[in-house]
């Protein structure tokens, strides 16, 4: 990910996207464009289709109109319209890693093998390539001692890590994280903000769905604010948090704990 | 009871075992086949299977042996016994499989599965390495009671010929007018199979745990 071409190419770029759930949009012609390296996050108060958003740049979620490439590759449908046959869609999927609420590992493999498993019967990896580079992202992760421990074993900030571990092993061109610490007890949040920290000091590109301004504020290059499926602001976190230019924003900041300067 | 009375007795067991245990096997693998169909939804396909699960799970087996014996020539197969025995009892415990392996498909977390995509796995894969090993450990209990069910309803074969375990008891008495050793062997002999399957059961239910986050 760290050619110099793809500076110019963005990680991410959503065009005119919408969606509907039955009668309700929860996604109104949504623009936006994640460069390489860079991280956005995702702001509004639930309901508000973040999550939504999120999960249409890996088409978990299938949009209703719009486009989005992931480093310059459309996802789920082709240009003239056809869908994308499940193969192809899982190989532009596997440019994105997604790190979700619930941790979500496999309870019927180890800490080790839930990192190895994608990369071993997607990308066709080696088991001893799969296995370095799990224990080396284990290590990043913190996670390394508990390579033989099965998932109901481990607290959640534990099983957070394991699944960022997991998430990375793919070599995505994109991280996208959904609401990371909200499922976490309050004690167990630092450690998995700190393992995202890191990545994004390491140049990684993500897109993260947060309630931790704190953290937003601290990490984002881009913080994007969605009310109603629209994207009603965005900003540097610099200006967001300090000047939003909107009533809505600087209410919503008011009733989060609106984060000290970093 | 003499030596080839005995001798009688173990051949009883092996049929009942060896023809149970080929029709668990197709039993197993045509009910996961069947419920793998059945979440495509495919129109009259689906209402078919509805209608063989339906049809298989109400027919008792004695009725269901007799009648694809007696109705083979008919259609111009020629079965011999074995091969309508193990249709049979194939037959009924696919049913019932099918429904069990279904409810596993419906009660496996959505999450795990997404989880599985998101990372770029295809759903065959996703369903190879991740759905399948948790379903068989979840279905397990399910179809080891399937088993069993299928291993204790399997004397109705004898119905069109077959000498199995229970069969064999008749034989045996008829020759030695001492209805009850037979009688009392073969019992054990059922228990001894079914209590393999109860064991496998309890190992899987060890691993079970470990599913429980």
């Amino acid at each position: 990910m760290s050619e110099a071409n793809t500076s110019e190419m963005a990680a991410v770029s959503i065009r005119h996207l919408s969606k509907s759930f039955d009668d309700v949009e929860v996604l109104r012609d949504v623009e936006l464009e994640v460069k390489t390296g860079e991280v956005v996050t995702i702001i509004g108060s639930s309901g508000s289709g973040k999550s939504t958003l999120l999960r249409c740049i890996n088409w978990l979620e299938k949009p209703d109109r719009g486009s989005i490439h992931i480093a310059g590759q459309r996802i789920g449908i082709h240009e003239d319209g056809r869908p994308m046959p499940v193969r192809e869609l899982a190989k532009v999927r596997a440019k994105t890693g997604m790190v979700f609420q619930g941790f979500n590992l496999w309870p019927h493999l180890n800490v080790l093998h839930n990192v190895t498993e994608a990369p071993i019967h997607v990308q066709g990896a080696s088991k001893r390539e799969a296995e370095e580079r799990a224990m080396a992202l284990l290590e990043k992760v913190g996670m390394v001692d508990k390579r033989d421990s099965y998932p109901n074993t481990l607290s959640g900030g534990q099983k957070q890590r394991v699944a960022i571990a997991r998430a990375l092993a793919m070599q995505p061109e994109v991280m996208l994280f959904d609401e990371p610490t909200s499922a976490l007890d309050p004690e167990l949040v630092g450690e998995v903000l700190a393992v995202i920290k890191d990545l994004s000091a390491e140049g990684y590109t993500m897109v993260m769905v947060t309630h931790e301004m704190a953290f937003a504020r601290a990490v984002s290059d881009q913080v994007v604010f969605l009310e109603k499926g629209l994207i009603i602001e965005r900003a540097d976190p610099e200006t967001f948090f300090t000047t939003p230019k909107t009533d809505r924003v600087r209410k919503f900041l008011e009733n989060h704990d609106t984060p000290s300067p970093a | 009871m003499n030596a080839s009375a005995w001798h009688m007795l173990l051949e009883g067991a092996w049929t009942t075992l060896w023809i149970s245990a080929v029709s668990i096997a197709i039993g197993v693998m045509a009910g996961l086949v069947i419920a793998l169909i059945r979440l495509a939804r495919i129109p009259i396909v689906d209402q078919l299977l509805v209608l063989y699960i339906s049809v298989a799970r109400a027919t008792p087996l004695v009725t269901l042996a007799l009648f694809i014996f007696l109705s083979a020539p008919d259609l111009g197969l020629d079965l011999n016994r074995s091969v309508a025995g193990i249709l049979a009892l194939s037959l009924n415990t696919t049913a019932f499989n099918a429904e069990i392996w279904r409810s596993a498909f419906r009660n496996f977390s959505r999450e795990q599965s997404e989880a599985a995509m998101a990372t770029g796995m295809t759903p065959w894969i996703t369903f190879r390495r991740i759905m399948l090993p948790q379903m068989v450990i979840t279905s397990l209990p399910g179809l080891v009671n399937e088993m069993s069910f299928l291993i204790k309803g399997s004397p109705a074969i004898a119905v069109i010929g077959i000498v199995d375990l229970t069969r064999v008891t008749n034989r045996i008495s008829a020759v030695t007018y001492e209805p009850l050793p037979p009688i009392l062997v073969a019992g054990a002999l059922y228990m001894a199979i079914i209590g393999c399957l109860v064991w496998l059961q309890r190992l899987a239910e060890r691993r079970a745990n470990r599913l429980a986050t």
